[in-house]
């Protein structure tokens, strides 16, 4: 079973959002929708362990932390991304973070 | 947690009434020493000469400074409310280095125990007054009972800057920025404050604490508010010879520089721990 995490992501949303669509004209089942879900966590952690090489730093002053059923959620301001190739920044970041060494990880 | 006011002389100990009223944010030496000369206590009497010859020699005209002090006194006690907090430092210094003066200084002002008074053992030759070393608070820990059990994990969840890992330890770590402060919040509904630099600090941190708990849907109170351990660091300034000092007080001290570079002294009136460096820098826990 891994982590449910990335369902929240524009990805993620998307997917929800259209299985909701079909759902709704009764062209999948709600089971089968979570079936394509639990797919969806399976393939997204997979490919993010696997598939994903490029690194990225990224700087901001902590407004606030949490730490609670193994999962950290911290909200920075005034983060700048950094990768090699270009920078982004922003006034506000969410980051919700799950242990990467455990079972459920890779 | 153990109430031990009757036991010895509580040299440390802040008397809760003194904090029913809304104080103004003291600085750390004068929320110390005024909550301490709030209350008479005994001064030890017991001077008998502990040698101090890791000290360095310090000539002073004795005779010069009595009538010094004793004028200072008098004008100091003349002074406002906050000034008379000064003028007990200066007259617990007083008594301390000149205890055949203590019956007057005692009589004066009602005695407080400052804490320039951690080389209380000997009348020393005023060394510590004119230089004024005055060890700064660093840590303060408090512990007080919000009477009301928890759900940590609630707490976890809906407050900031909370951990929790019950897997580790049985508590969620809260932090608050002013003061500055970390807390241990158990399901008994006890808690615990570290960080702040002085009591009032540290009370008003625990407060916000409980304010916090309060506001997620607990019904907490603030019971039994109490300091459990303050820490200052001071210096010296002039390097110590601690293997002299192992030897004249070898049952009060404990060196050995091969496992910590500083002499542990713990020191028995008043019950506190010193850590004491070459350097001439000084720790002072209990």
């Amino acid at each position: 079973m891994a982590y449910q995490l990335y369902r929240n992501t524009t990805l993620g949303n998307s997917l929800q959002e259209s299985l909701d669509e079909l759902i709704q004209s009764q062209q999948i089942t709600p089971q089968l929708a979570l079936q394509v879900l639990l797919q969806f966590d399976k393939a997204i952690n997979s490919a993010l362990a696997q598939r994903v090489r490029n690194r990225v730093n990224f700087r901001g002053s902590l407004n606030t932390y949490r730490f609670c059923d193994n999962v950290w959620t911290f909200v920075l301001n005034d983060v700048e991304f950094r990768e090699v190739t270009e920078l982004v920044k922003v006034d506000k970041v969410k980051i919700v973070a799950c242990d990467g060494k455990s079972k459920y990880g890779n | 947690f153990k109430d031990d006011l009757s036991a010895s002389p509580p040299q440390l100990f802040m008397p809760m009434n003194l904090y029913d009223v809304d104080l103004p944010i003291q600085t750390p030496e004068d929320a110390l020493f005024s909550s301490q000369c709030n209350q008479p206590k005994e001064l030890p009497v017991d001077f008998s000469s502990v040698d101090l010859s890791f000290l360095p020699d310090v000539t002073q005209d004795k005779e010069q400074n009595q009538s010094e002090d004793g004028h200072e006194k008098q004008e100091e006690l003349d002074g406002s409310a906050s000034r008379n907090e000064d003028s007990r430092i200066l007259v617990g210094e007083n008594s301390l280095y000149y205890p055949d003066e203590t019956q007057r200084s005692l009589e004066a002002s009602g005695t407080c125990q400052s804490l320039t008074s951690m080389t209380s053992m000997t009348p020393v030759t005023s060394a510590s007054e004119s230089t004024g070393i005055v060890p700064q608070l660093q840590n303060i820990v408090s512990t007080v009972n919000l009477a009301c059990k928890l759900d940590l994990k609630s707490i976890a969840l809906h407050a900031r800057n909370a951990e929790y890992n019950p897997k580790r330890f049985a508590a969620v770590i809260m932090r608050i920025r002013e003061p500055r402060t970390t807390a241990l919040i158990f399901s008994s509904g006890k808690m615990v404050c570290t960080g702040a630099k002085s009591e009032e600090q540290s009370r008003l941190a625990a407060r916000k604490y409980a304010r916090v708990v309060q506001k997620l849907g607990f019904p907490a109170k603030f019971l039994d508010f109490k300091i459990q351990n303050m820490v200052g660091s001071c210096d010296v300034r002039f390097p110590i010879r601690l293997e002299g000092l192992v030897l004249t007080h070898q049952q009060f001290s404990s060196y050995e520089p091969e496992l910590f570079p500083g002499l542990i002294y713990r020191m028995v009136k008043p019950r506190i721990v010193l850590l004491i460096f070459v350097s001439g820098k000084v720790v002072l826990t209990g």
